[in-house]
């Protein structure tokens, strides 16, 4: 155990620190164009995609000709510290760089990675995820849409929904019914449809937060029709690529969510003097505790991922993303109902743009996107029992 | 930062945990609980094995150890509700006579000659506002004079390190007294392995392992600290041994057809557990390596594992019992002795109500005795 990195690690920090000092976009850039959502890329984003790329620090792990330099994991995970120190975005299409493009890699065709991982990755294209349907939320492996191959081409019918991002993206790497008469893991395949194919229909979902900016949409697919080349890896065996997909970030994932904590504990912080400004003397109290309480759940989620992460590092398996999700999600739900609360009514203002602010009966609701999208508190402490503490099925 | 164990610490706990499984299995505990055994076979056999000179340097015939791994021991030690001194020798008297460089005395402790607890507690407070112990000096000496409660191992050990203020300064400092200079009374308590007592001091000669003085007050409280932490992980310890218990029980036991633990109202509880075992084992192995590698921030860290162990001890203890349904509630499970020594634990060494006053006003949200 130590505090702080060997000194080759260290090293790779301050290359990077410089890098960034020269590269990093800047704050009237990011602020003359936000991020709408999560697949919208205003063209700074474009241009910072494409120098991560190009001098190898968009996905530090991988080799240069992905845009990589081959760091290994603790050295991508002080890169993470460094852009989250800097509150810079690593991308503006979260799903795109951290699930789609490595799937792409690992199971796609030499012309999916030409066509498709090559430009999500220099920032040409953004992708969106297309999981979950109406009747195929938390139980993802009994969704329905179909896709039926015609000779040269694949014709897809049905509806997704929660799909972050579809209204900006380029295309969706989309989770499909390719065989029906199988049990339903096994039945499943991975299409790429691009957004702007006939009979695809995309309608955004206002959301209850800043129904102004929304990232949920509904999509509908009306025959739809792509070259059966747009199958990614094999026939029905979607359900196993998902899993991998999804693992790609495991390793780092929770590391987004502790630092999301301690920015939204700092916030709270620098609102003390006026939270608790006039309160009486018991009220007062009984808010400090709470201020406590949230100190120590956000140190113990840092704690619990380093801890995880170390073990990780020496060859076992990742922190336990279960875990981990549920903890930081629950953690910064509690932080915003804290906060909100002792804002008073003056919390009940609409947050102007698309990020919230704690403090806020906006940010408490948003908080909801945490504990319940990939995967709901309640799916997570089900896997918590059945795979990390061997409880016998239900 | 890097918080898993080194490959050495693995080791160093592997060994531990075999010995402790094999010299103090639960049957040892309920003689102590039931007065028809003591720790004395189990003392000869860690001193044997050099434990109580875990983290003192070698050159005083210690094992040299940090303390990380004093903590790992009290993780243990909770875990096995093991009897006897060593978790007060270890974490309250080592790091006050490492503070003094008490070269005699740790050779003492090495060889297992000399035990010894903090006496900190007064009226039942870790910390009252006002504490009462004063310590005059005597030529050749101090003398201390108070009334000291909750001592750890206090009937059972051969000397105390107490926490007194100089009769005409106020400046607080720690004094090195045998326990044959004092008066310990052996508390009556549901927990017999920790063997509490309160020590009367009435003019007992004294040595000064910090001295009161400049900067005696930051040098006392380091020492403290190692305390919590340990005392925070020995309750982390024993409430990670109520999930184990608590999870084959709900493997093993059977209603309505199939396990009880196949029902998902005992899953998601359970699952919360390990949360919260989790997170408050994290906060402790970061408060150990906090006082390790003496960072800035040992002081938080501190009361915040204690915070956490008392978050963990509250739901483990619940939960551990209430899902064990009847048989828990009975003398002859072996369920109650990890009970009471993770409720032991949240109460001594300043529960977490204490020591989330102070972290409020290490965070800038109080002035000490405000919140």
């Amino acid at each position: 155990m130590k505090l702080r990195y060997d000194d080759d690690v260290e090293r790779f920090r301050g290359q990077f620190q410089e890098w960034l000092d020269e590269n990093q976009p800047t704050p009237e850039e990011m602020e003359s164009a936000p991020v709408r959502s999560s697949a919208h890329r205003p063209p700074w984003a474009r241009r910072w995609a494409k120098r991560m790329f190009d001098d190898g620090w968009l996905v530090p792990g991988w080799p240069p000709e992905l845009g990589g330099r081959n760091a290994d994991p603790v050295e991508t995970l002080v890169y993470l510290e460094e852009l989250d120190n800097r509150g810079i975005p690593r991308t503006t299409n979260p799903q795109g760089l951290g699930i789609v493009a490595p799937s792409l890699i690992d199971h796609g065709s030499e012309d999916q990675i030409e066509c498709y991982a090559m430009p999500l990755l220099r920032g040409d294209l953004t992708a969106c995820l297309g999981m979950s349907e109406p009747d195929a939320g938390s139980d993802l492996a009994s969704l329905k849409t179909r896709a039926v191959f015609d000779g040269d081409s694949i014709v897809l019918n049905g509806q997704k929904v929660w799909t972050s991002g579809a209204h900006d993206a380029d295309f969706c790497f989309m989770f499909c019914r390719t065989d029906p008469d199988v049990p339903k893991h096994q039945g499943i395949s991975i299409v790429l449809v691009p957004m702007d194919a006939g009979g695809v229909t995309v309608r955004p979902l206002m959301e209850i937060v800043h129904p102004r900016f929304p990232d949920l949409n509904e999509v509908f697919l009306d025959d739809v029709t792509v070259s059966a080349e747009n199958l990614v890896g094999a026939l029905n065996n979607g359900w196993r690529m998902a899993n991998d997909s999804l693992a790609h970030e495991r390793s780092l994932v929770w590391l987004m969510s502790v630092f999301g904590n301690e920015v939204a504990l700092k916030r709270l912080l620098e609102l003390a003097p006026e939270l608790l400004g006039d309160l009486g003397p018991l009220e007062r109290a009984g808010a400090i505790d709470d201020f406590v309480g949230l100190h120590v759940d956000v140190l113990a989620a840092r704690c619990m991922g380093y801890r995880g992460f170390a073990r990780y590092v020496r060859g076992g398996t990742a922190p336990e993303q279960a875990l981990m999700k549920v903890y930081t999600s629950e953690v910064r739900q509690r932080l915003a109902l804290v906060a909100a609360e002792l804002a008073g009514p003056a919390g009940l203002r609409p947050v102007s743009g698309r990020d919230t602010e704690v403090g806020t009966q906006e940010d408490f609701f948003s908080t909801f996107a945490g504990t319940i999208s990939a995967g709901s508190s309640e799916i997570q402490r089900n896997i918590i029992a059945d795979r990390v503490l061997g409880l016998p099925r239900s | 930062m890097d918080l898993e164990l080194s490959n050495d610490q693995l080791d160093l706990r592997e060994n531990i945990r075999a010995v402790l499984e094999g010299a103090c299995p639960p049957a040892a505990v309920r003689a102590v609980y039931e007065g028809t055994g003591n720790a004395a076979a189990l003392w000869e056999q860690m001193t044997h094995l050099g434990w109580p000179g875990l983290s003192v340097p070698e050159g005083a015939g210690g094992l040299g150890l940090g303390f990380v791994e004093v903590a790992l021991l009290a993780e243990d030690l909770g875990r096995a509700t093991a009897p006897g001194p060593l978790l007060a020798t270890a974490s309250q008297l080592t790091p006050a006579l490492l503070k003094a460089k008490a070269h005699g005395e740790m050779e003492e402790v090495a060889a297992g000659r000399r035990t010894g607890a903090l006496a900190v507690s007064e009226r039942g407070r870790w910390r009252p506002e006002k504490p009462q112990t004063v310590a005059q000096p005597a030529a050749n000496a101090w003398r201390i004079s108070g009334s000291k409660t909750d001592a750890l191992s206090g009937g059972e050990v051969s000397s105390f390190a107490v926490l007194a203020t100089h009769g005409r300064t106020g400046a607080p400092g720690l004094f090195l007294v045998e326990a044959s200079d004092a008066e310990a009374r052996p508390r009556p308590s549901i927990e017999p392995t920790l063997a509490l007592a309160d020590v009367e001091f009435d003019g007992a000669p004294a040595k000064a392992l910090v001295e009161p003085g400049d900067g005696s007050s930051e040098a006392v409280e380091r020492v403290l600290q190692q305390a919590v932490v340990a005392m925070a992980m020995q309750t982390v310890g024993a409430c990670r041994r109520i999930l184990e218990v608590t999870l084959e029980y709900a493997k093993g036991r059977e209603q309505y057809g199939r396990p009880i633990g196949s029902f998902q109202a005992l899953k998601h509880r359970l699952a919360d557990l390990l949360l919260a075992v989790e997170r408050a084992t994290a906060v402790c192995y970061y408060a150990s390596l906090c006082i390790a590698e003496d960072n800035e921030g040992r002081a938080a860290a501190t009361h915040s594992s204690k915070i956490a162990a008392g978050d963990c001890q509250r739901l483990l203890a619940r939960d551990g019992l209430q899902l064990h349904g009847g048989i828990g509630f009975t003398w002859e499970n072996d369920l109650h002795f990890l009970l009471k020594r993770a409720k032991a634990g949240e109460l001594l060494c300043g529960s977490s109500r204490f020591h989330r006053s102070e972290l409020a006003a290490i965070l800038g949200l109080a002035d000490r005795g405000e919140s």
